[in-house]
């Protein structure tokens, strides 16, 4: 059960990642900020806090998060909502929350670009955060798996979104246990796998195709991880560089 | 008994810049040993892990902090701070040090201060004040009289422009030797500064051009060497003349 190679629309191969950019320290108001981009996937993400008093239903004894991802275009609807959910849930597992109790800090992620090309292919997707400790070991505390996609129109959005906020996060000096770092896998209909993939090569399928083996599932996995490990040594390398509004690039 | 056996693991990364969940200690081979931490870094288990991202620091013997620079401050026992008075209640005054939270300045930290004559701060005034009690649950509690009870200084700042930087700027500043760019001002003009360890600085000088000068080569200055920042000076002192 050999992989097969595909071949992508934009000559990549089936492991390959588009470039990678990140700049940190952006926005001169926000406490911290970055800019992540993955080929044509721009996402800018600001951090302010953290600030005193929490919302009426958050724990007072531990800081809370909030998030407010504003799309590229259009109004904020279920599916904005939906991404908020799930960016501040993998934030709160990535910060310290004990160590400023009953405060709030605020993330803002704004869409810059999104892959605005027509949806050409068929193909399920599956999404996954991969929480990793910043050692040479790669540990996933947290596979969150998203199946179901069908509500999210570009999936690829929610890794970038991760990595900005993680290096945003960072910036703006909040207490974190570790650098979250995020990629978005594809499995074709052919059952191989792809890394990063475009708009292009993504899109909504029926229920009945929903099934997949479990071999694929941890495929995925294995995959993700070897393509999570090069994006956090280039997040730790834009980590290292002093300048104000550094850019790092990798491709 | 004082040299740790385990010390290559954190040799490699002292000085180096650490990014959040580095272990960059291993505490199994250094049971009776203290270590003391500083900012940054937190005990995690068996190992000393990294929470905020910086340069690794260690002052021998036990001591191991980060050194990072941000713009927003973590208040700390006895630093200095410019504040900005956000309201006054019955004994104490709200103040804004960029913290995450407000801290309280009680009516009656001031030399000779008593109920009697306690002074009327109006919101938006900007106070040097010493940070005297800090916790991470408590607001942190300010006075402005230092530990005998003297002014030393302390007080409302009048007139001059007070601009934010970061609090790395301000280290920078007010580290000993002078720094360079203060000292290359200082030689040809004259002013009044007060930096605040969470970020904030105040200029005063005759003429506003002069606070101006000396504001913007002072925001100038971050990423400069010393070398770099004397260069600047000179190039802003020919452009005066």
């Amino acid at each position: 059960m050999a992989p097969m190679e595909v071949d992508r629309a934009d000559g990549r191969t089936s492991n390959q990642l588009r470039p990678l950019s990140c700049t940190r320290n952006v926005l001169h108001r926000a406490h911290g900020s970055a800019r992540w981009s993955q080929g044509d996937t721009i996402v800018l993400a600001a951090v302010f806090g953290p600030k005193a008093g929490t919302k009426k239903e958050e724990n007072p004894e531990k800081a809370s998060i909030e998030v407010i991802w504003k799309p590229k275009t259009g109004l904020i609807g279920k599916v904005e909502k939906e991404y908020e959910m799930i960016l501040k849930r993998t934030l709160q597992s990535v910060c310290l929350l004990t160590i400023h109790p009953n405060t709030t800090t605020s993330v803002i992620v704004q869409v810059v670009g999104d892959d605005d090309r027509p949806e050409l292919s068929l193909i399920q997707l599956e999404v996954q955060m991969i929480i990793k400790n910043n050692s040479s070991i790669i540990r996933a505390f947290l596979a969150l798996r998203i199946t179901h996609v069908m509500g999210l129109r570009t999936p690829q959005l929610l890794p970038c979104a991760i990595n900005a906020s993680c290096a945003a996060l960072a910036d703006a000096g909040i207490p974190l246990k570790y650098l979250a770092v995020a990629i978005c896998c594809g499995l074709t209909g052919s059952r191989s796998v792809i890394l990063d993939p475009t708009k292009i090569e993504e899109k909504v399928f029926s229920y009945s195709c929903m099934l997949y083996l479990l071999v694929d599932y941890f495929n995925c996995l294995d995959r993700g991880y070897a393509a999570c490990a090069k994006i956090s040594e280039f997040l730790r390398r834009s980590m290292e560089s002093q300048a104000p509004s550094d850019l790092t690039k990798t491709t | 008994m004082n040299s740790m056996p385990s010390d290559s693991a954190s040799m490699s990364f002292v000085d180096r810049v650490v990014v959040p969940g580095d272990h960059v200690l291993d505490l199994t081979g250094m049971a009776n040993q203290t270590i003391k931490l500083g900012a940054g870094l937190r005990q995690d288990g068996d190992a000393i892990s990294v929470m905020k991202a910086g340069k690794l620091r260690i002052s021998k013997p036990n001591k191991y902090w980060v050194e990072s620079s941000h713009k927003r401050y973590v208040p700390c026992v006895e630093d200095t701070v410019l504040g900005i008075v956000v309201d006054s209640k019955f004994d104490n005054f709200l103040v804004d040090i960029k913290a995450p939270m407000l801290g309280l300045l009680p009516v009656l930290a001031f030399e000779g201060g008593t109920r009697r004559n306690i002074p009327k701060f109006e919101i938006g005034t900007l106070l040097y004040v010493r940070v005297v009690k800090a916790n991470n649950t408590m607001n942190p509690e300010l006075s402005c009289m230092d530990e005998t009870g003297k002014a030393a200084e302390f007080g409302p700042l009048k007139d001059g422009y007070m601009f934010e930087t970061s609090t790395g700027l301000a280290r920078m500043l007010l580290s000993s030797p002078p720094c360079p760019i203060l000292e290359s001002l200082g030689k040809s003009l004259s002013y009044e500064i007060a930096i605040g360890l969470n970020g904030r600085v105040w200029v005063n000088a005759a003429s506003p051009s002069t606070v101006i000068l000396v504001s913007n080569a002072i925001m100038n200055s971050e990423f400069l060497s010393a070398a770099q920042q004397k260069i600047m000076v000179e190039k802003l002192m020919k452009r005066l003349q």
